[in-house]
């Protein structure tokens, strides 16, 4: 069965920790393609929180505000939460940092309305990406191997498209950026069909600074080294 | 020896603090006991630390000095364990009160 898509059925979850560069374009772009919006800022110390303020009163556009930083993965969990409780059709999550295009959300939700998987992971071109962090994210999808038995091309994306069903089974624990790597083993775990798409990716020095590179890296494999040790 | 009564005054003041914090509620009996435990052992040990080798002989292990490391090193370990799980407990009841807060404030509107 083909469902026809309807912005409205579509709640995009947006994690925002210091992007007062780029969220309220980011924002506007999804806001004028008819998507419900729910933004997560995670205890920003810039003036993204106030930037944020202009949409008080503003249905498509919801704020939960951390009054202090829990991390990427918290986030995602504050938003999946709220998503979920408005019971949307579809749940995307979607970079602040403006690295995402957002005509690819109609292309990453595709695969879901004509019921082909539960979740698609929004796949960069690693060819077009800076060398520091095509090996950050190599690194990271090694990882993902090593630790939860599962290869993805992208483990690191942040564009990812649930179902709502899907979104529902996903319980990922880790507050920080583990949490892409977690969020591919709950798939697994929960047997859910998932599926890369190819997506844009729009480079900018903001979007190279942040994210995955080495030294992030490196913090997440000591991580989930000590969260294997903890479970002996 | 200057080590004995380092010792002995170090395991005393062990104690006194241990107790002040039982009497005040701040720990369980049980992890009170298993301090007063180590400190009463650090004094005897420091008094006569041939009861060490007594120890050590059964267990073993040549020396006493070698018995009091082991011992000392494990339980060092544990204890950094211990801690790690418990800021780790802390650090996950922190984000979930974050989380609560930011989902009511915000439904509340």
């Amino acid at each position: 069965m083909v469902k026809k898509m309807n912005p409205k059925d579509i709640t995009v979850i947006v994690p925002a920790y210091n992007e007062e560069n780029t969220i309220l374009q980011v924002l506007s772009e999804l806001k004028d393609r008819g998507y419900s919006v729910i933004v997560v800022d995670d205890g920003s110390t810039d003036s993204t929180s106030e930037l944020l303020q202009k949409f008080k009163d503003d249905d498509r556009v919801r704020v939960y505000r951390h009054i202090i930083n829990r991390g990427l993965g918290a986030a995602l969990k504050t938003g999946m939460e709220a998503a979920l409780f408005r019971r949307p059709s579809y749940i995307v999550t979607f970079d602040a940092d403006g690295q995402h295009d957002p005509d690819d959300i109609e292309n990453v939700c595709k695969p879901l309305t004509e019921n082909k998987v539960d979740v698609v992971i929004g796949q960069r071109n690693f060819n077009e990406m800076p060398l520091s962090r095509k090996i950050g994210n190599l690194i990271m999808n090694l990882i993902t191997l090593i630790f939860y038995g599962v290869w993805f091309p992208d483990s690191q994306s942040g564009l990812r498209a649930f179902t709502y069903n899907a979104a529902m089974r996903i319980n990922v624990k880790d507050r920080g950026y583990g949490v892409s790597s977690e969020i591919i083993s709950e798939i697994k775990k929960s047997g859910l069909r998932l599926m890369g798409v190819p997506i844009k990716t729009i480079y900018t020095p903001q979007t190279i600074s942040k994210g995955t590179n080495l030294a992030i890296g490196i913090k997440i494999l000591i991580k989930m080294i000590i969260n294997i040790l903890k479970k002996l | 020896m200057l080590y004995q009564l380092i010792g002995v005054i170090t395991g005393l003041i062990g104690i006194i603090i241990s107790l002040k914090r039982f009497k005040e509620g701040k720990t369980s009996p049980t992890v009170f006991v298993i301090w007063l435990l180590a400190w009463l052992s650090l004094i005897i040990i420091s008094i006569s630390p041939y009861t060490t080798s007594y120890f050590a002989n059964i267990m073993g292990i040549g020396r006493g000095l070698d018995l009091i490391l082991i011992l000392a090193i494990i339980g060092a370990y544990y204890l950094l364990f211990r801690i790690y799980i418990m800021i780790e407990n802390i650090e996950m009841e922190l984000t979930r009160l974050v989380r609560e807060l930011a989902l009511r404030e915000e439904d509340e509107e």
